[in-house]
């Protein structure tokens, strides 16, 4: 119902004399949830599930790892893999032991250690279902017209997917990407060309099974923004599809329902999603996040292409150039923020060009590490 | 020339002089003929008139009379003995009367000299109405000393018009006892023997005060002049006396008059809105479609219109109600003591009263405002016989979309229209029929995007048949539909068109019979339901969508019901009512079968049954009580008592927190069980100064089970097996509701204030079914504490002036209050349901209202009406969202009339 909350919006600030304005709720609630991100994939690679607390709303994100667990996944076989802890809150699988096979179901089981009450969880039984490859991963230029801050003549770039299942056996899609850029410095320093990534964080999914064909055409899955510079020199998305369980799915969509925007009249009135991870020890503990089971395909395209107006954060303005005077060294300069790249004037004078960092050293935003997947050279 | 009157009407406008009157004389004798031939011969040879009832004269003849010289000495001699009687003006006209004889009042004449002019408009409510300048004598003298009281009745007609008055308060205040005119106009009084004076008094229509000398059992039947520009009356007021003598505890009628003149918020009159503002009703938002009344969800109020019900009572999101406000006569809404003939929905009835055509000329009216431009026409066909109304309204919204620059604007659409109309058609003075349509259609379009409409349908043919004073049936057949679709063409492969049909047939017979002291009313109303859940089919030739149909539903209501409104004594009486209401919810169908032990999935189905065309698959029957006594401590107060149970079958799926246009209609099946509501209400009602005040003090507790709520985050459209996803709920609510009215003077007002509460509990086993740990919750619409003040000054017959002001209790809303990350997404965790409060609201706005012309002969009569919305220009809450983007949720306020909202609306009468 989101196209009627617009209609419904634009309409009434159209008609009437609507404002809106910001508004930070007062809550009184004081809860952390155990929090279950798992995935477990077909691919011959480490697995990992992460268990956290939930964070308080308006406070800082400050992730809440919850150590100490017992985990491990079982099969319809009777099988059990045990996960180990590598960082805190992290518990990896060895990819030596356990790799997900198609058409197997998998259980969590979670048990937590004493100073988190000794509690037993676990998952319902998840089938992993097979996934077609990805057909292709495309982008076209979009003109942007006359939005409010951008001018004409503009030009972002949409990245579209397309996939089938001639199997017929993949009728739900969940898709994340990781995009990764080049981008560079004006300036001739040491550190000029550099990388950086950046991971999905929205909810890709798509039901084929109302359709006849199990085929996603132009499937809109990023839409780049000129008013980034990720398009400025090369960028790169590296797609990864998963098939879901139709339960999975309605996870996803629930959360997507209710997670973009929600407390309006024809909102739908949220409330906290069930997870498939429950407490067998005590039902009123509640269980954030899902246990996901999945096949997994991937597809990588590099996109280097003129696209009109596309900015960079080093500007002149960003970037300027100062000089300090002082008597002697100039000790209060910080370092982190501020780098000296010139000694006009040796001392006793004292007097130095600064420049901030960000705009003299790559790494501050990347890293100067070429990754392993990118085409050709500097 | 000979002329009839179908009924008779007692002319008391006319202005009479006795003195003038001239003797008839005769020249020949009329012995041995008919009293027929008898009028046709000396209609022709003296400037006289005959006005009478044929069936009174048909075997009627002269006798010999050889005294007699005039027409007075025949006529006294020709009637001598029989039930009849006559009058001559100074215009020549002999009204002849059954039962009771009209009399000059001499004493009038003494008094003044002269007797008062017929006034089309007099300011001061005091001359307006028409004092005893003629009294009238009903029944046999003969009777005159027998014991006893004795019973008089008659029908109220509009004079202009002719069509039935309903809602017409007879009372004589010497006794305080009264009576209200039934829906054909009809009234009747228990009295004793004696010389009274009887008022007629209804909003818009000048009172008429009748001196009446009671022998015995007989009829008055009267006319009533409407006021030609309705200025006395502003605001909404179950009339005094009337509120005394109704049965129902929460019964309130509106009339039109008195609504059209409220402030408006976009220059529109709103019947909906008005209905806002009586005590017990409420909405979740500014706006927002749908109301709820003493607790009860927005789905369980049964509008009507037409005798059949609406299934979307609002454009434009709940901006304006369906209904145009030139079809509405009246509207009465019941809270609770809901009359027997009325079923299938829980909390409340709101029946629409819609006008006939005039009977006599053309008529119209016209006007436009800021969003909307609205006509109507009326007028005979057939003089007196055969009459018409139409009424269309539309909106330019759409034009005006067109002219911003906004690309996405300009791709978009939003407009509405709706048309009325209704034929009436009097057979003859025992049968009368009429035939009216509606129709109102909404369409949106959001750049380009999916484009939702959405329509509703209804046509209604009532036969009504008096077989004689006392005894009345109506008959009537309605159909009523609603439909929507959602289309889009965006992406070729996947374009689709998605809709939703709800569909019923409705046959209602409907007999009320007057039997001394009792009103019986009994009927039987049947209904057939189809619903088509959902289709979601291509909508083009390229697109790769599977037409998918969700099975169709269909199923039968039936209800007999009888009902007794009797007076034990005076002071005591009651309505008793029962209505057996039954169901059937029949195939073709395919029933799932889910594993007990768990919450119902698609993953724990375990069988299905499948039921043939016209299979049973599940029934539903009980009674409905009613019961309502009302005891009238003296003739300033009274005392109500009222209990109710109502059940209904058909169900609104909505998991907003206000009803969309988009909501789907679901019937009770093998799953879902008809809802059923139980509500108990006191009253006290008072009449205080001279009964210039009226106060009153409602109180109730209601009890709803079966209520429908939904697993979190469902998408319910399109929905295969929904029982999956539906959670039992029950309902509590109660609340008390004071009033304080001022209903006559210049300035009038009305204090009322609610305090009442509304709860739900999740009654399921499952933990996805359970909400709120099973505990008792508040409902959407929790509003404790609502307070509305209304007021109106009558500065002139021209100009008048009123305001309302309304405060009360933010809404619940469910808040985040964690965040979590998944796939790297920050995601948010909510609250028990409406643990939260929105900001209180709070609104007054004024209206002006100027007429351009008071003459009576006018070709158009224009008016304007000036008024402002939220004049304190306070930023009420509409709604609270939250927004989440990528780090951060932001909680945003929105506030849909920020600002004061002026706005003019022109009119005309012609």
């Amino acid at each position: 119902m989101k196209n009627i909350r617009q209609i419904l919006l634009v309409s009434i600030i159209l008609l009437f004399s609507s404002c809106i304005t910001e508004f930070i709720p007062k809550t009184t609630e004081d809860q952390e949830l155990l929090v279950v991100e798992g995935l477990i994939t077909d691919k011959p690679e480490a697995n990992t599930i992460k268990l956290s607390r939930s964070f308080h709303l308006g406070g800082f994100n400050v992730p809440k790892p919850l150590t100490g667990c017992d985990i491990r996944i079982s099969d319809d076989l009777g099988q059990s893999f045990s996960f180990s802890e590598t960082t805190p809150g992290t518990y990896t699988s060895d990819p030596a032991k356990f790799q997900g096979i198609i058409g197997r179901f998998y259980t969590l089981h979670v048990s937590t250690n004493v100073t988190n009450n000794n509690l037993n969880y676990e998952s319902i039984p998840m089938e992993l279902k097979p996934v077609p490859p990805i057909d292709s991963v495309y982008y076209e230029k979009v003109s942007i017209v006359e939005s409010s801050n951008v001018s004409a003549g503009q030009e972002g770039c949409q990245v579209y997917l397309d996939t089938h299942d001639q199997t017929n056996q993949c009728k739900f899609f969940r898709w994340e990407y990781t995009e990764t850029w080049e981008f560079r410095l004006p300036y001739l320093v040491p550190n000029s060309i550099c990388w950086l990534s950046s991971n999905s964080n929205v909810i890709n999914i798509k039901n084929t099974s109302v359709f006849e064909e199990d085929r996603i055409n132009r499937y809109p899955l990023n839409f780049i923004s000129n008013l980034t510079d990720r398009l400025r020199v090369k960028y790169s998305i590296l797609v990864n599809q998963y098939s879901l369980n139709e339960d999975e799915y309605l996870y996803w969509e629930k959360l997507q329902n209710i997670s973009e925007q929600v407390g309006g009249l024809y909102d739908v009135i949220p409330s906290a999603i069930p997870s498939n991870v429950y407490c067998l020890d005590d039902p009123n503990q509640k269980v954030l996040g899902y246990f996901s089971v999945s096949a997994n395909s991937s597809r990588r395209i590099f996109i280097k292409d003129q696209f009109a107006g596309v900015i960079t954060p080093y500007t002149d303005a960003a970037c300027i150039s100062d000089t300090v005077f002082g008597g002697g060294p100039i000790l209060y300069l910080n370092t982190s923020v501020w780098v000296i790249i010139n000694h006009p004037s040796p001392p006793p004078v004292y007097s130095v060009i600064t420049r901030n960092k960000l705009c003299y050293d790559c790494t501050v935003r990347g890293t100067n590490i070429k990754p392993d997947f990118w085409e050709g050279g500097k | 020339m000979k002329l009839k009157i179908n009924i008779l009407i007692i002319i008391l406008s006319l202005s009479v002089n006795l003195a003038a009157q001239e003797q008839y004389k005769l020249s020949s004798n009329y012995k041995d003929i008919s009293f027929v031939d008898f009028v046709t011969r000396v209609e022709n040879i003296l400037p006289v008139k005959f006005f009478y009832m044929d069936e009174w004269v048909k075997d009627l003849k002269l006798g010999d009379y050889p005294d007699c010289t005039t027409i007075q000495c025949v006529m006294d001699n020709l009637l001598k003995g029989t039930s009849l009687y006559y009058y001559i003006d100074d215009f020549g006209n002999i009204v002849i009367t059954n039962n009771y004889s009209v009399k000059i009042s001499n004493r009038a004449v003494e008094k003044n000299n002269k007797f008062m002019p017929p006034s089309d408009f007099s300011s001061s409510s005091e001359n307006q109405r028409m004092t005893g300048n003629v009294s009238v004598e009903i029944g046999n003298p003969a009777e005159k000393n027998k014991p006893g009281n004795v019973i008089i009745s008659g029908y109220i007609t509009n004079k202009d018009t002719k069509e039935p008055v309903p809602g017409v308060t007879v009372f004589i205040q010497k006794l305080s006892l009264g009576a209200i005119s039934n829906e054909y106009g009809y009234y009747t009084l228990t009295l004793p023997r004696g010389i009274h004076e009887v008022q007629f008094s209804f909003i818009g229509m000048r009172n008429k005060i009748i001196n009446i000398n009671l022998y015995g059992t007989g009829e008055l039947n009267v006319d009533m002049k409407s006021v030609l520009i309705p200025l006395r009356e502003t605001i909404i007021s179950a009339q005094k006396s009337f509120t005394l003598q109704r049965f129902e505890v929460g019964a309130e009628k509106i009339n039109i008059t008195s609504f059209k003149l409220l402030p408006t918020s976009m220059g529109e009159s709103d019947i909906i809105k008005s209905v806002l503002l009586l005590p017990g009703v409420q909405s979740v938002g500014e706006g927002s479609a749908g109301f709820n009344v003493r607790g009860g969800s927005a789905d369980q109020n049964l509008i009507l219109l037409y005798g059949a019900p609406i299934y979307n009572s609002s454009h434009f999101f709940g901006f304006f109600s369906a209904v145009n406000s030139d079809i509405i006569k009246d509207v009465t809404l019941y809270k609770g003591g809901i009359p027997s003939k009325y079923g299938g929905r829980i909390s409340s009835v709101l029946d629409i009263g819609s006008k006939e055509g005039n009977r006599k000329e053309f008529a119209g009216n016209a006007g436009i405002s800021p969003i909307t431009t609205h006509i109507s026409l009326e007028g005979p066909i057939i003089k007196d016989t055969l009459t018409y109304i139409l009424t269309a309204r539309t909106t330019y919204s759409n034009w005006i979309l067109g002219l911003i620059k906004n690309p996405a604007l300009h791709n978009s659409r939003a407009s509405f229209y709706d048309l009325n109309g209704k034929l009436t058609y009097d057979l003859n003075k025992n049968n009368k029929i009429d035939f009216s349509a509606y129709t109102s259609h909404d369409a949106f379009r959001f750049n380009s995007d999916s484009t939702y409409r959405y329509n509703n349908n209804i046509f209604a043919l009532k036969w009504r048949h008096f077989f004689n004073s006392r005894f009345f049936s109506s008959l009537s057949i309605n159909s009523s539909s609603y439909n929507y679709d959602i289309s889009s063409q965006n992406i070729p492969i996947e374009a689709f068109v998605l809709s939703h049909n709800v569909n019923s047939t409705g046959l209602k017979a409907d007999i009320n019979w007057f039997l001394g002291r009792n009103e019986i009313n009994f009927g039987l109303d049947l209904t057939k339901y189809t619903i088509t859940p959902g289709t979601y089919l291509p909508n083009n030739d390229s697109s790769l969508v599977i037409p998918r149909t969700i099975e169709k539903e269909r199923a039968w209501e039936g209800a007999l019901y009888i009902e007794d409104k009797f007076f034990l004594t005076d002071f005591l009486s009651f309505n008793v009512g029962m209505r057996m209401s039954s169901y059937f919810s029949l195939g073709p169908k395919a029933v799932m079968i889910y594993n007990p032990e768990f919450s119902k999935s698609k993953s724990t189905i375990t069988d299905t049954l499948n039921f043939k065309a016209g299979a049973v698959i599940s029934k539903y029957a009980g009674p409905e009580f009613r019961v309502s006594i009302n005891f009238r401590i003296s003739d300033k107060n009274s005392f109500k008592i009222n209990y109710n149970r109502t059940r209904q079958y058909l169900h609104l799926l909505s998991n907003s927190t206000s009803i969309a246009p988009t909501d789907t209609w679901k019937l009770s099946d093998y799953y879902l069980k008809p809802q059923i509501g139980d509500q108990v209400a006191l009253g006290f009602y008072e009449m205080l100064f001279k009964n210039n005040f009226e106060a009153s003090a409602e109180l109730y507790y209601k009890i709803i089970r079966n209520m429908v709520d939904f697993k979190g985050g469902t998408n319910l459209i399109m929905d295969e097996n929904i029982e999956k996803d539906i959670v039992n709920v029950r309902g509590k609510a109660y609340g008390l509701e004071l009033v304080l009215k001022k209903t006559e003077g210049k300035i009038r007002y009305s204090i009322g204030y609610t305090y009442s509460r509304t709860f739900i509990k999740s009654l399921g086993t499952f933990s996805d079914e359970i909400i709120n740990s099973g505990k008792w919750f508040p409902a959407n619409f929790d509003k404790p504490n609502d307070l509305i003040v209304t007021f109106s000054y009558l500065l002139s017959r021209r100009f008048s002036f009123s305001s309302n002001y309304s405060w009360s209790t933010g809404r619940p809303i469910t808040y985040p209050i964690a965040t979590y990350n998944v796939a790297n997404k920050l995601v948010v965790t909510y609250s028990d349901r409406n643990a939260y409060r929105i900001p209180d609201y709070s609104r007054l706005d004024l209206s002006f209202r100027v007429n351009g012309n008071l003459r009576s002969h006018r070709i158009a009569h224009p008016y304007w009406t000036f008024s402002v919305y939220n004049v304190l220009g306070r930023q009420n809450v509409y709604s609270i969202f939250f927004k989440n983007e990528g780090e951060n949720v932001d909680g945003f306020k929105l506030a849909v009339f920020g600002r004061p909202i002026p706005s003019v609306t022109f009119s005309f009468d012609f």
